[in-house]
C-alpha cells in the first residue's frame, strides 16, 4: 500500500470541495472495499476524504417513499422498520451481503461503488482492462465461473457485485449526488454503465461528485418484493446469481412486476422483456418460464459459467412463483 | 491417581488464548527488529533479467533491498524442506510467487510500499500449470523416503479380469490450500553465527535441522521458538524459503528482521494440496468380496521436487483384498511444490470410498455390509494380526445413532419439501507417525511442576493433554503443572504433523513424570525429617499433591516439603519407544439437495472412531468438529483456481477461495468413541488422531449426494451447478 493524505470532511460542501481541489482523491467512508483495494494495489490515491462525519446516515420513509442516506450503514438500514415493512427485497438483499462486521461499517454509498471481485482485477499481476485499460482481459480465456453472461464485450465480462444495487434497480431507485456542478438525481438504470470498449468507467459519476441519498418511490410491488441469493456457500460470499423480484397481485393476475438480476450481468440487471411476458396476464409456470427464457436470450456464456444460464432461469421460476403462491 | 486422562478437561491454555495473554511467534517483541518484506516473481516459467531496486532505496525507511546477488549460497536441504530449491539463489523462475527480492525497513508499511517500487524484468515461457496441461504422460516417480509408489499384491489385472462384478471410475479434485488463520511470520536474531528465530512452526526441532542445515551451521547454534501456534493444517510443517531468506538478510544487514507472509503470498509460497486425478478399478464377488483392487492416481508435482503426498494408504491396508495393484504417478508442472495438508491420505480415500459406494449400488448391497465383508484383522503388508481394531464396533455405534437401518435402497426416495433427502457413509482410515521425543519434568521447592518438552500445540490440545498425563502420573493437580512447549532449547521431540503428536509424546512425558515422582518419593521415605521416613516406597501414594502412608493416611508429606527439604529442585527426564499405527472410525451424513436448484446442504453428521484410549473428550471431539467442517469444504467448496494461461492463482484470498463458514457446518453432530485402550500403544493406550476424522467426509457427502438424487459427482468440488 502505498502512503497516502487523509482529510475529514465537516459536511457534504467541505467534502465535495476537497475531493475536487486535490487530483486523485477518493471518498472513504467504511473502508471496506476501498482499504483492500489500496492494499492490493489496485488504487493508488494520493489522497483520502473521509466522509463518516456528514450528516447523511438518516433513513426516512414519506409519502412518496424512502429515503436513504448515503452513509446509513447497510445494517441499519437492513433493520429499518419501514424498510423491512414495505420495502423487504431491500431487507433480504442487504441482510445476504457480506457479513455482519461488514455491514456494521458499511456504508450505502459505498456499497453502490464497490468494484467487481473478478480475480484478474483484484490481482495487479494479472491483465485487466478495467483495472489498466489497453492491457487486455484474462477473464475471457481465463476462469470465468463469477462472470457475465449478458452485457459483456470483448474487452470486459465482469459482474457487478454489489446485491444492494439488483435490489434497487427492480425498485426504480435514483441516486442523489452532490458534485462540484451542483446536485443530480440519476436513476439507478442509468447510474451503472455497461463495459464497453471502456470497462474502466462504471458508472455514470462525475469526478468528486458524492453520494448523498439514495431515494426508493412508493410503489405496488414494493411491498411484495423478494430476494433470491444463490452461492457456493451457506453466507458470507457473493451471488452466483441473485434474483430482485417485486410483484404486484390480484389473485393469480399481475398488475405490474419488476425483475432484477445478479451474477449474470456486467451491471445488475433489469429485463424490461422479461418482465412483458409476465405483466398484465396470470401467473403460469409456463409463462414464468417463458420470461426466463426471454431473459437470457442473447446470453454470451463462456466456458465456465454456461451454468448461469440455466441456474437464473429456475432462480427466477423459484422466486416468482413463490411470490405468487404457485410454489 | 486422579484420573484426568479421558476426561472432557478444559483447554489449560484457553485463558491465555482468549484473553491474549498468549503470545504467538509474531506478537514476540524482538527489541531492534526490521521488517522485511518479499517481492515475488509474476511470472511462472522463465528467468530474471534485471532488477531495479534503486526506487525501493530511496523510500523512507527502507534499509536494504537484497536480490539473488546479495544472498549467501545456502545448501538446499532435503525432507522435511519439501521445495527442492531454494529462491534468491539463482535468476531461474520455478513458479508465480517465488521470492526474488526481500525489503528490509523500519516498518511494515515502508517494507510493504517499497516492495511495489522495485522493477523486476523478466525472461518469461508459457507455463503449464494444471493437470490437463501437462507435456508429458505421468510417470512414476522414485520413492519418497523410502516408501515405494508403486504397490502390487497378487494378480491385480488377471482377478480384475475374472471378477463378477466391475466398478471402474475415476475421480479428481482440485489443488487447495491450507489457510490457517494466523499468516507464516518469522523473525531472525543473529548473534555471531547463532540465529534464534521466533518461527510459526508445527515442529521446532524440526526447523532447526533445516535451517542448520541451509547455513551449515552446527544444528545447536540455530534456537526455534513457537509457544503458540494460528492453525497450520500441515502449512507449517516444513520449514520455508521465506525464513531462510529471511534469515539470512538479517546476517547480512547484522540486525533482526521480522517478515509476515501475505494471505495471498500464502498461495505460493508454503505448499498446497495437489491438484489430484485417480482411477479406481474394482473387482469383487456378486457376494460383495473384493478380489481385486487397482488404484491409479496423478499428482500435480513441481519441476524441482517430485515427492507425493496425497498417498494411497487406505487402498493398501484398509480392505481384506488379495490383489491389489497401486500406482501413485505425478506430472511434472510449473507450480510452487505441493506439500501435505490436513490428511493428505483423505485425497485419494474419497476416490475409494466413493468406488465402494458404487460397487455397493451395482451389487445392491449395503454399502456398510459391504464393508463390513471386506473387513479385516489382518495387516494386508505384513500378514500380522492387528493387535487391536474396532472398526466393526464403529459401523454398529454410529449406524444405530444415525438410524441407518431406516435407511431407503432407492436414490431419489425421499423429498422434504423442496429437497431431496440423502444418507450417506464412509469409513475413515488414517496413520499415524510416531518420532523420538524425550521430555522432562521438575518439581520445585514451591510444588511446582514444570514440565519440558521440545514439542508444539498447533490448536489441538497439546498443552491441556501433557498437564493430564503429568497430574496423573504424579498425583498432583492441574494447576501446579507448568508445560513448557515449542523451544528447541526444550527436550527433543518430533514434528506435530502425520497425526503424531500424542503418539510420540505421551509416553515420554509420562514416564519423565513418574521417574519425578519415584524420586521425589524416594527422598521423602529416606528422610528422617519426613512424615514418611522408612515407609516402604512402594506404599506411598501419590495425590493432589501430598505423599500418602497407604497403611496409615495420617502419615503424609507433600511434593514441596520434600523437595524444599532436599534443598534442591528434582528433575527427572522419561523417553522410550514410540510406535506408528492406525486409526480407524466411519462417518455418517445427511445431506439435502434442493430439487430445482441444486443447492446441497450437509444436515446431521455422526462419527464413531477407534482411536484407542480417548485422552479428552473434549478436544477429540474439536477434532472431530474440525475433521467435518473442513471435509465439508472439502466436498462443497474449497478450490484453487490457476490461471492456465499466467500460472498465477486467481483466488488467492479468503473472499474468493471458499472456506466453509459456520453456517455451513451440519446443525447436528455426534462424535461417538470406542474408546478402547490400545495394548499395543506406547502411548497409554492412546493412537493419533489428528486427521483421521476428516478422511471420510467428502466420500460420505458425495454418497449421500447420490442417494438424495441419483447423481454421482466425481469431481469434487460439489458445486450446485453440477447438480443441476
Ligand atoms: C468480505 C466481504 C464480503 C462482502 N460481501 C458482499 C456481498 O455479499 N454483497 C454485497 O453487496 N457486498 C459485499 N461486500 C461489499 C461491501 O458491501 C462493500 O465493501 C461496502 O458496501 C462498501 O461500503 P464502504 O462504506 O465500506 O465503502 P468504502 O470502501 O469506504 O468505499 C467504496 C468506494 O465508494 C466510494 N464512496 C464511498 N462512499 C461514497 C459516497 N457517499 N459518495 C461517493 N463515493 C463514495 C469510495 O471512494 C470508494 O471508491 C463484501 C465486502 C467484504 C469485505
Ligand atoms: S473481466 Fe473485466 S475486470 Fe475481469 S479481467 Fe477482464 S477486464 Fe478485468
Amino acid at each position: 500500500m502505498r502512503s497516502f493524505g487523509y482529510a475529514s470532511a465537516r459536511d457534504s460542501a467541505d467534502a465535495v470541495r476537497l475531493a475536487d481541489r486535490t487530483p486523485g482523491a477518493a471518498f472513504i467512508a467504511g473502508g471496506t472495499d476501498l482499504l483492500n483495494l489500496m492494499k492490493d494495489g489496485v488504487q493508488h490515491h494520493r489522497h483520502l476524504v473521509d466522509v463518516n462525519k456528514l450528516d447523511l446516515a438518516r433513513v426516512t420513509e414519506s409519502a412518496s417513499g424512502l429515503r436513504i442516506g448515503g452513509l446509513a450503514r447497510m445494517r441499519q438500514v437492513a433493520e429499518h422498520h419501514a424498510v423491512r415493512a414495505r420495502f423487504p427485497v431491500l431487507a433480504e438483499a442487504l441482510l445476504a451481503s457480506a457479513s455482519p462486521q461488514v455491514r456494521n461499517m458499511a456504508t450505502i454509498g459505498g456499497n453502490l461503488l464497490q468494484r467487481t471481485r473478478c480475480g484478474y482485477f483484484r490481482d495487479i499481476g494479472s491483465a485487466c482492462n478495467k483495472r489498466v485499460p489497453g492491457s487486455g482481459c484474462s477473464a475471457l480465456q481465463g476462469w470465468n465461473r463469477g462472470h457475465a453472461v449478458l452485457g459483456g464485450s470483448e474487452s470486459c465480462i465482469a459482474t457487478h457485485p454489489s446485491d444492494l444495487a439488483v435490489a434497487l434497480t427492480a425498485l426504480d431507485a435514483s441516486v442523489h449526488v452532490l458534485g462540484p456542478g451542483g446536485t443530480r438525481r440519476i436513476p439507478v438504470g442509468e447510474f451503472y454503465r455497461l463495459p464497453g470498449d471502456t470497462p474502466q468507467i462504471e458508472t455514470s459519476l462525475r469526478p468528486a461528485e458524492l453520494i448523498t441519498a439514495v431515494e426508493v418511490p412508493r410503489h405496488p410491488t414494493a411491498t411484495r418484493s423478494r430476494y433470491l441469493k444463490l452461492r457456493d456457500r451457506a453466507t458470507f460470499e457473493f451471488a452466483v446469481v441473485s434474483v430482485a423480484a417485486a410483484l404486484d397481485l390480484r389473485g393469480h393476475f399481475v398488475r405490474d412486476i419488476r425483475l432484477a438480476f445478479g451474477g449474470i450481468g456486467t451491471k445488475p440487471w433489469r429485463s424490461a422483456e422479461a418482465e412483458a411476458e409476465l405483466r398484465g396476464k396470470n401467473l403460469t409456470v409456463e409463462r414464468v418460464e417463458q420470461a426466463g427464457r426471454v431473459l437470457v436470450r442473447g446470453a454470451v456464456p463462456r466456458q465456465d459459467n454456461e451454468f448461469k444460464v440455466e441456474l437464473v432461469q429456475r432462480a427466477l421460476a423459484e422466486l416468482v412463483l413463490g411470490l405468487g403462491g404457485l410454489r | 491417581m486422579t484420573g484426568l486422562v479421558g476426561r472432557p478437561v478444559a483447554r489449560v491454555d484457553g485463558r491465555a488464548k482468549v484473553t491474549g495473554a498468549a503470545r504467538y511467534p509474531a506478537d514476540n517483541p524482538v527489541p531492534g527488529a526490521l521488517h522485511g518484506f518479499l517481492v515475488t516473481s509474476e511470472v511462472a516459467k522463465g528467468e530474471v533479467t534485471d532488477i531495479d531496486t534503486s526506487a525501493a532505496l530511496a523510500h523512507p525507511g527502507v534499509v536494504a533491498v537484497l536480490t539473488h546477488r546479495d544472498m549467501p549460497r545456502l545448501t538446499v536441504p532435503s525432507f522435511p524442506y519439501p521445495k527442492g530449491f531454494i529462491p534468491m539463489q539463482d535468476t531461474v523462475i520455478h513458479h508465480v510467487g517465488q521470492p526474488v527480492a526481500i525489503v528490509v525497513a523500519q516498518t511494515v508499511e515502508q517494507a510493504q510500499e517499497a516492495a511495489t517500487l522495485v522493477a523486476v524484468r523478466y525472461r518469461t515461457e508459457r507455463p503449464r500449470v494444471v493437470i490437463d496441461d501437462a507435456a508429458g504422460a505421468p510417470y512414476l516417480p522414485p520413492p519418497f523416503r523410502n516408501r515405494p509408489n508403486e504397490f502390487k499384491r497378487g494378480d491385480a489385472t488377471a482377478a480384475l479380469a475374472g471378477a463378477e462384478v466391475r466398478v471402474e471410475a475415476r475421480y479428481s479434485s482440485p489443488a487447495r490450500h491450507h489457510n490457517p488463520i494466523e499468516p507464516h511470520a518469522t523473525t531472525a536474531q543473529w548473534d555471531g553465527d547463532r540465529l534464534t528465530l521466533h518461527e510459526t512452526t508445527q515442529g521446532v526441532h524440526f526447523t532447526k535441522s533445516t535451517i542448520a542445515t541451509a547455513f551449515a551451521l552446527p544444528a545447536d547454534n540455530v534456537r526455534v521458538v513457537a509457544p503458540y501456534l494460528g492453525g497450520g493444517f500441515g502449512a507449517k510443517g516444513p520449514t520455508w524459503s521465506h525464513t531462510m531468506i529471511n534469515a539470512a538478510a538479517a546476517r547480512i544487514l547484522r540486525r533482526p528482521v521480522r517478515l509476515v507472509l501475505s494471505r495471498a503470498q500464502m498461495y505460493t509460497m508454503a505448499g498446497h494440496r495437489a491438484e489430484f486425478r485417480q482411477q479406481i478399478r474394482l473387482g469383487a464377488t456378486r457376494a460383495g468380496k473384493l478380489t481385486a483392487l487397482l488404484s491409479t492416481t496423478i499428482a500435480q508435482l513441481s519441476n524441482t521436487e517430485e515427492s507425493i503426498f496425497n498417498s494411497s494408504e487406505s487402498a493398501r491396508l484398509l480392505y481384506d483384498c488379495p490383489n491389489l495393484h497401486v500406482r501413485q504417478e505425478g506430472v511434472r508442472l510449473d507450480v510452487a511444490t505441493s506439500s501435505y495438508m490436513r490428511s493428505p491420505e483423505m485425497t485419494a480415500h474419497f476416490g475409494l470410498e466413493t468406488a465402494l459406494d458404487e460397487l455397493g449400488w451395482a451389487l445392491d448391497l449395503d454399502p456398510v455390509e459391504l464393508r463390513r465383508r471386506n473387513h479385516t484383522e489382518f495387516n494386508q503388508e505384513t500378514g500380522q494380526r492387528f493387535g487391536s481394531k474396532h472398526l466393526l464396533k464403529c459401523y454398529d455405534m454410529a449406524s444405530e445413532a444415525f438410524g441407518w437401518s431406516q435407511r431407503k435402497r432407492r436414490p431419489g426416495a425421499t423429498k422434504d419439501g423442496d429437497e431431496y433427502v440423502g444418507w450417506g457413509m464412509a469409513t475413515e482410515m488414517h496413520t499415524f507417525g510416531a518420532m523420538p521425543s524425550t521430555a522432562s519434568v521438575t518439581v520445585g521447592p514451591d510444588g511446582k511442576v514444570v514440565l519440558r518438552i521440545g514439542t508444539q500445540d498447533i490448536g489441538t490440545g497439546t498443552y491441556t493433554i501433557i498437564s493430564q498425563i503429568v497430574a496423573d502420573a504424579m498425583g498432583v493437580p492441574l494447576d501446579v503443572i507448568q508445560a513448557h512447549i515449542g523451544d528447541t532449547a526444550l527436550p527433543v521431540a518430533g514434528l506435530s504433523a502425520a497425526s503424531a503428536t500424542i503418539a510420540s509424546v505421551s509416553g515420554p512425558v509420562d514416564r519423565a513424570a513418574r521417574a519425578a515422582r519415584d524420586a521425589v518419593v524416594g527422598l521423602a521415605v529416606a528422610d528422617e525429617r519426613s512424615p514418611l521416613f522408612a515407609v516402604p516406597a512402594d506404599e506411598v501414594e501419590t495425590r493432589h499433591g501430598h505423599l500418602i502412608h497407604t497403611r496409615n493416611r495420617q502419615r503424609r508429606d507433600s511434593y514441596g516439603a520434600v523437595v524444599s527439604r532436599a534443598g534442591k529442585p528434582v528433575e527427572a527426564t522419561g523417553s522410550g519407544p514410540n510406535l506408528p499405527g492406525l486409526s480407524y472410525g466411519v462417518v455418517f451424513a445427511e445431506v439435502r439437495v434442493h430439487a430445482r436448484l441444486g443447492s446441497v446442504r450437509v444436515t446431521r453428521v455422526v462419527t464413531a472412531h477407534d482411536i484407542g484410549r480417548v485422552m479428552n473428550r473434549r478436544t477429540a471431539r474439536g477434532q472431530v468438529i474440525g475433521g467435518v467442517t473442513w471435509g465439508i469444504g472439502h466436498a462443497l467448496m474449497e478450490h484453487t483456481v490457476y490461471d492456465r494461461n499466467s500460472g498465477r492463482v486467481v483466488n488467492p484470498n479468503l473472499s474468493t477461495y471458499l472456506v466453509p463458514v459456520c453456517a455451513d457446518a451440519p446443525p447436528e453432530l455426534e462424535a461417538l468413541f470406542v474408546d478402547e485402550p490400545d495394548p499395543g500403544s506406547t502411548a497409554l493406550g492412546a493412537r493419533g488422531f489428528g486427521e483421521t476424522p476428516i478422511t471420510g467426509v467428502p466420500a460420505a457427502i458425495g454418497n449421500a449426494i447420490y442417494h438424495a438424487t441419483g447423481r454421482r459427482v466425481r469431481d469434487l468440488p460439489i458445486t450446485q451447478d453440477k447438480l443441476l
